[in-house]
């Protein structure tokens, strides 16, 4: 029971959005109460002993997007934020390999190994890029303003956002247009020509989207992951150090010392409105607490369409949330190793291991597996972007032993026919043999494993159909529409209840983004 | 005292294809990386016998990670005349020249040498990949463009003895090989191509040869050599004997435009001093419209040489109690330079010149104030805290002896 | 040699455009078109003898209602039809759903599959059609010099404010909403019956390497839906074939003293130092002019006959990122007899039929394009342009013209040849005889044209109809590349007014009205 009866703020959810918004809120002196669902806090970052010894990141996995304000006004380091850089990214072929190390020369010069332009234009596209993220950044940190009816501020961050794009070269602005529209794959394919290179850059463009390295607006959620490479800190992906759960427990630990309260195992039933006005929530156990205002840090879908009546929304609100797309296209398989798998490509131990690995030696490669879940199945040889955590945190897995974690795609939320058990394996032996072709001894050396699909994404973690962006980070479900027109301003049609989720503006990602403008907006109106 | 060489450590960099006698020369086993390569600072503790080498004796220097690249075709002349700001078209069948080149806006990308090597046959070099430049310049035109920084390796043979080693090793004399010109000869029947070039504004050749003689090329040179003082040498020296030369570098003194972020990093060669390599009469090249432009409307900055005085220099030491404070090796730190408490340029490296006795730099400077003889205040730490001397915009090269260019009567 | 001051390359609807305009404010106007007769893409053609076709097109979606008042077309005998049935769609099992001009009927129709989905029909119409009408005035401008655009650029762009006072700013939300979604998308928010579905996701692929699965397709839906008054509003015949489109313009450009000669291809476009000279043709013959301005696609006109070594690298490197992909192809079939469509009394024949049952038959032929083959269950458009002019076979015979969907210009190990082409047909034939049982029988003759062989016969690069795709990336500002978007080009004296250009493809002649308008500002 909590201790006290009404509180100035609640929020729905204790993943690190929610968690950083109450962490602002409590930083500004108000008292404010956490609710989670589950018995861990972290939402989709959380860190679970899922085999006796063996920790994982089960679902997100690696930061890079993490706000650097946020880490520094939070004080996150001081509560166990501890970085540590994933040095590279392995390429496994069939006979060959391409890794990109964070050494400039070494990169130039095994890129030059395949293809000599491709060399030279990687020393341009990096910074080229980083150019971009600048340009974008300010976009971002605006909080999106209301086009239909719209106010002052609006006006004048409507302003300032213009400003801003009238300050770029044509060139920046040429390249945003382009990685607004384009596919990846398109964008890649003016700079670059060694199909391995190219795909394994293009899968950024895809990770946690249903669309393939050729479907138009990949080049954007490419650009939304290149931002992690910016903020000062080039090559800022990075593994936190006991898990991406430890991040939430930073914030949660943070949020404590400015006074919220935090109740695991409470589930939000309703949030209680009263003449249009959130008042408080309702538990699932009976429980009622009433506040000031209540936060979200749930997806559009659970936010509006599970917490409230549609009744109470306005019938235009219902049906945008509704045409919101949310579209899970990934799952999970995290596996604890007796031993370090083998890759022929580059056998035995060795700084290949200290980064991510990435399943995507051609763009037929990911078309294909996008083009079975398209229609309906998980991929038969999917897309993975492979970490060792065990490698670069001993602590996470038994002296000796090892934890990998594979993102997998695709895997469609709506498979044909539906997931159960047997289709479940049936994905998890997809994923394994994938990896077999790449590292033959990784059949002998799995001690457990655990497959997440969409389906068990959504029934674990909450996030509708899966989706780990809470909402597919499409060119109509951005800034000023996301997640619907005029409520993209973290303020919702019911007053008093907001939203903070990764469903709002900039979208999702550890970011921290959502929950810090969300707490900043109501801090503003307070 | 020598301790035996006992390196054996692996490296993740490229390894000349001297490295085989380099590595063992190396008593200092200090490296610095160089396009990718291990490459020796200097080869002794102090690089100060290898300074006067160059200037006295005769210095050897592995220049193998220069990038170079062979055009050959019937358009191979169009194409390098479209690309670089000088006349390729009265470059000589065994000339060589010196030209930056720029991007469409007139900025330059990168310079080096041009050397003809036959009718339809060029090497360029430069200091960072250029090959997909060239090669994106060359459509429709008749050229094949290869990459030829690993399949040939070169020696840089710098100072007042090195025609005479040269003369020892080769059949042919090099004594009518004028200044910025190249010839084929042998050193034990070994092909190697010599051209008078280097970057030491000094007496000098450079030898190109296959990869597989490079260590042959080599123990032909420093046996021929030992009577007259050859010395294998590294950067350090060389990177002072290049500012006394007045020559540029890359990275150091400018930025190519291709990597440039921000406009204000960029420079067209009139704001490095090499208005004289743009030959503006030449049909359409990339970048000539801008140029014609600047040279009509004037260049923002230039670049030049300075001499930071010595007697306010010696003054700020002397007021804190100790000897003038002079830098060991050459700096590249960038360094403000005042007009009136106004930052009017930065110098963008430096040395004391151990030959000459003076305090140099290289410096880009507001062309109002880069008159020769202009007076500006160079920005000094002494003890901690910034102090400002005197320095004086002077010409460049700082030294320029005649030798360079002659040949023997 | 004679002295003209505008020379005009290529003599399709955008180049006699630009020249009718040009010669009527006093310009001395020479075209020169590379085939002996005019109309680019609006050509008709006997493909086999006796049998007459239009070769690309044989519908017009639209005419820039500004060009037809400026030069009076009707009185030079240009005469559209727009059917009653605007088009059927076909599915399985012999249902269709048959698009009038007559809301109510289409209504009707879509009645016999869903209540629902009739109920919204008229709404999702003029939903369609109110956003249309924002790129209606938008297709009128000049795209402004982004990002940078000066005050005198932003108060060009006023006549957007007429819509926007219309619908509010929630019509051009809505706008950018539609505009970057895909197929399945938008067709969730409205309709149910998989038919309907399939038949408007239709729309956006056309003339698409992509299929209705990529972002965007909601632009190019939009863009065939300008000046129309409702979706699928958009099918007008031109009597006497699409030329006669080309062949008034013609006549409309010599009246007001241009000159045209046909046969006569530009080798290159000449250059000083201070810009464009002139041209000079494959037969040798320099001719000068003051102006020169190119129906071509972007990359012909520079990369071909302005020369490589002409341009400036950047200029270059945006010339060779823009996408071309053309992966649409013509066959043309002389017939026996009229063909019996399942399910199609003789009179709803006089329309545009499409055959597609789900947008995932769409989808599945678009991924042929990802893998640089045939799709081998193609999506297919078709007319019987004998139906409007009977003089285009001999009497009871027929010509069934198809536009095929997915046959892409770039192939993976294989190339275009007549092997291929023959694949092709089958492929096309089977199609048909899904709805038109026994389909083979009544095959006289088969002409088919590639993207390959639009590129080489018409000089469309790529055999790309839009001489650029119809993407979000290369739209107005945009299009062709970001530096030559306001139809003057880096290279002085030198303009483009093909579809290469703002706002891009279809026999509208509005490049060619907006690129006139800013050859004459000067």
């Amino acid at each position: 029971m909590s201790k006290i009866k009404k509180y100035d703020a609640i929020v729905i959810g204790g993943g690190h959005n929610g968690l950083t918004a109450a962490a602002y809120l409590g930083r500004a002196g108000k008292k404010v109460l956490v609710l989670e669902r589950r018995h861990v806090l972290g939402g989709a970052a959380v860190t679970e002993e899922v085999f006796p010894g063996f920790k994982f990141s089960v679902c997100s996995y690696v930061v890079s997007l993490m706000k650097s304000n946020v880490m520094r006004e939070l004080m996150l380091p001081k509560f166990g934020l501890e970085l540590l850089p994933l040095e590279s990214t392995l390429t496994p072929l069939e006979n060959d390999y391409l890794i990109r190390t964070a050494d400039s020369d070494q990169t130039y010069r095994e890129i030059a190994r395949h293809s000599k332009k491709d060399a030279e234009n990687y020393m341009r596209f990096g910074p080229a890029m980083g150019q971009i993220g600048m340009a974008v950044r300010p976009i971002l940190e605006t909080i999106a303003p209301n086009p239909i009816r719209p106010s002052i501020s609006d006006i004048s961050a409507t302003k300032k956002i213009l400003d801003h794009v009238k300050s770029l070269t044509s060139k920046q602005f040429e390249y945003l247009t382009k990685l607004m529209t384009m596919s990846s794959a398109d964008f890649l394919d003016e700079w670059f020509e060694y199909e391995p290179l190219k795909a394994t850059m293009s899968a950024s463009g895809i990770i946690g989207t249903f669309m393939g390295p050729r479907s138009p607006g990949s080049a954007y959620v490419m650009l939304h992951h290149y931002m992690g490479d910016i903020d000062g800190a080039f090559r800022a992906w990075g593994f936190q150090r006991g898990g991406t759960g430890a991040v939430s427990m930073a914030i949660a630990r943070s949020a404590e010392h400015f006074g919220v309260d935090i109740m695991t195992e409470a589930s939000v039933e309703k949030v209680i409105v009263k003449n249009g006005r959130a008042v408080g929530v309702a538990l699932e156990n009976g429980d009622e607490y009433n506040s000031n205002i209540v936060i979200s840090g749930l997806d559009p879908k659970l936010t509006f369409l599970k917490m409230l009546d549609e009744p109470d929304l306005p019938s235009d609100f219902v049906s945008a949330i509704k045409n919101f797309r949310i579209r899970g296209s990934s799952g999970k398989v995290n596996l604890a190793l007796d031993a370090l798998p083998n890759f022929t490509c580059l056998p035995g131990d060795g700084h290949h291991l200290r980064g991510a690995i990435s399943i995507s030696p051609s763009y037929d490669h990911l078309e294909k597996a996008y083009d079975d879940a398209k229609y309906g199945n998980f991929s038969e040889s999917p897309f993975m972007d492979i970490i060792l955590p065990s490698v670069l945190d001993p602590d996470m897995a038994p002296p000796g032993k090892h934890v990998m974690s594979c993102f997998v795609q695709y895997a469609p939320y709506d498979l044909n026919g539906g997931w159960n058990d047997q289709k479940r394996e049936a994905f998890g032996d997809a994923v394994i043999n994938t990896i077999a072709r790449y590292a033959p001894n990784i059949k002998d050396i799995i001690l457990h494993r655990q497959v997440l699909t969409p389906a068990d994404l959504e029934s674990t973690f909450g996030l509708t159909e899966g989706n780990i962006f809470h909402g597919e980070l499409t060119l109509q479900q951005l800034f000023s529409l996301r997640p619907a027109v005029k409520w993209a301003d973290y303020t919702t049609p019911i007053k008093n209840y907001f939203q903070c989720g990764s469903g709002t503006h900039p979208g999702g990602g550890i970011t921290g983004s959502p929950g810090e403008m969300a707490a900043k907006k109501i801090l503003g109106t307070w | 005292m020598f301790y035996e060489n006992k390196f054996t450590a692996n490296t993740q960099l490229k390894l000349s294809p001297f490295f085989e006698r380099t590595s063992k020369l190396n008593e200092s086993q200090e490296w610095r990386r160089w396009a990718g390569y291990l490459a020796a600072t200097s080869y002794e503790l102090t690089h100060e016998n290898e300074y006067f080498a160059i200037r006295t004796k005769a210095a050897l220097l592995d220049i193998s990670p220069l990038k170079k690249y062979i055009i050959e075709g019937p358009d191979s002349q169009i194409l390098l005349d479209r690309l670089v700001t000088r006349n390729i078209a009265i470059c000589k069948v065994g000339q060589v020249m010196y030209t930056p080149w720029c991007d469409e806006h007139g900025k330059v990308i990168d310079d080096g040498t041009v050397q003809r090597l036959s009718e339809n046959k060029f090497r360029i070099t430069s200091a960072e990949p250029n090959l997909e430049w060239i090669e994106s310049n060359s459509t429709g035109m008749d050229v094949i463009i290869k990459d030829d920084s690993f399949s040939t390796a070169a020696l840089a043979l710098q100072g007042p003895n090195s025609r005479a080693i040269l003369n020892s090793a080769s059949p042919k004399s090099l004594d009518n090989l004028k200044f910025f010109w190249m010839m084929d000869t042998t050193f034990e029947n070994i092909p190697v191509t010599i051209s008078r070039t280097g970057y030491t504004g000094d007496l000098g050749y450079e030898i190109w040869m296959d990869p597989n003689d490079a260590l042959s090329v080599w123990d032909i040179l420093i046996d021929k050599g030992k009577t007259f003082g050859i010395t294998p040498t590294g950067l350090h020296a060389l990177d002072i004997a290049r500012i006394e030369a007045g020559l540029i570098l890359l990275d150091v003194d400018y930025i190519s435009t291709r990597h440039a972020l921000i406009e204000s990093r960029k420079s067209s060669p009139y704001e490095l001093g090499l208005g004289w390599a743009v030959k503006l009469k030449k049909r359409n090249f990339i970048g000539k419209a801008p140029l014609l432009e600047e040279l009509d409307n004037g260049s923002g900055w230039s670049f030049v040489g300075i001499e930071i005085e010595w007697p306010g220099f010696e003054k700020h030491y002397r007021d804190a109690g100790l000897a003038p404070g002079l830098p060991s090796t050459a700096w590249r730190t960038s360094t403000p330079l005042y007009n009136n408490n106004e930052q009017v340029g930065y110098a963008t490296s430096g040395t004391w010149s151990p030959l000459l006795k003076r305090y140099i730099a290289l410096a880009h400077i507001k062309s109002k104030y880069a008159k020769e003889g202009s007076e500006l205040m160079f920005e000094l730490k002494v003890e901690h805290f910034r102090r400002l001397t005197k320095a004086t915009v002077v010409k460049t090269p700082f030294f320029d002896p005649e030798r360079k260019r002659s040949c023997p009567k | 040699m004679s002295n003209y001051d505008v020379i005009v390359i290529g003599a399709g609807i955008n180049g006699l455009a630009t020249a009718s305009i040009l010669s009527k404010a006093g310009k001395r106007t020479l075209v020169l078109e590379s085939r002996d007769t005019v109309g680019g893409m609006a050509s008709s053609m006997e493909f086999t003898p006796g049998y007459k076709c239009n070769v690309f097109n044989d519908t017009i979606k639209w005419i820039d209602p500004r060009i037809e008042k400026l030069l009076d077309l009707k009185s030079k005998g240009l005469e559209l039809e727009q059917p009653e049935i605007l088009r059927i769609a076909l599915g399985e099992n012999k249902e269709h759903i048959a698009f009038h001009k007559e809301n109510s009927k289409t209504v009707d129709s879509i009645a016999k599959f869903s209540e629902s989905d009739a109920k919204k029909w008229k709404d999702f119409s003029s939903y369609i059609s109110k956003l249309s009408h924002f790129l209606e005035k938008l297709y009128g401008l000049t795209p402004p010099g982004l990002p940078n655009a000066g005050i005198k650029e932003i108060l060009g762009m006023r006549s957007m404010f007429g819509p926007i006072r219309k619908h509010g700013t929630r019509g051009i939300v809505d706008l950018l909403r539609v505009a970057p979604m895909m197929m399945p998308e938008l067709v969730d928010e409205w309709f149910e019956t998989e038919l309907l579905r399939t038949s408007v996701a239709s729309s956006g692929i056309h003339h698409l390497s992509f299929g209705p699965f990529a972002a965007g397709t909601g632009y190019n839906l939009l863009h065939q839906h300008v000046h129309a008054n409702g979706v699928f509003h958009n099918a007008q015949f031109v009597k006497g074939g699409t030329e006669k489109f080309a062949i008034a313009l013609k006549d409309c450009a010599e009246s007001y003293g241009a000159e045209i000669q046909t046969s006569k291809k530009v080798q290159s476009i000449d250059t000083d130092e201070h810009g464009c000279i002139g041209v000079t043709l494959e037969n040798g013959e320099q001719i000068i002019a003051k102006q020169i301005v190119s129906g071509l696609d972007p990359n012909n006109t520079f990369i071909n006959l302005v020369g490589p070594s002409n341009l400036t690298p950047d200029f270059k490197t945006q010339l060779n990122n823009i996408r071309y992909r053309g992966s649409t192809a013509r066959i043309h079939f002389a017939l026996k007899s009229l063909p019996k469509i399942d399910g199609i009394s003789k009179d709803q024949m006089k329309t545009v039929f499409s055959i597609s049952s789900s947008i995932e038959y769409l989808e599945r032929a678009s991924d042929a394009v990802k893998y640089g083959r045939l799709a081998d269950n193609p999506y297919v458009e078709f007319v019987l342009p004998t139906l409007f002019n009977s003089d285009f076979a001999p009497s009871g015979e027929h010509v069934l013209s198809a536009t095929v969907q997915y046959a892409p210009y770039h192939l993976r190990d294989t190339e275009w040849s007549d092997q291929l082409k023959d694949q092709l047909k089958t492929n096309v034939i089977d199609t048909l005889e899904k709805v038109i049982p026994s389909f083979r029988s009544i095959v006289k003759e088969t002409s088919i044209i590639s993207p390959l062989d639009m590129e080489r016969e018409f000089g469309i690069t790529e055999g790309n109809l839009n001489h650029g795709e119809m993407t979000l990336d290369q739209f107005m500002f945009m299009r062709p590349t970001i530096s030559c978007s306001q139809y003057k080009t880096p290279i002085n004296n030198l303009y483009l007014c093909g579809p290469g250009t703002h706002p891009g493809g279809g026999l509208h002649g509005t490049n060619g009205f907006n690129a006139a308008r800013e050859i004459l500002k000067g």
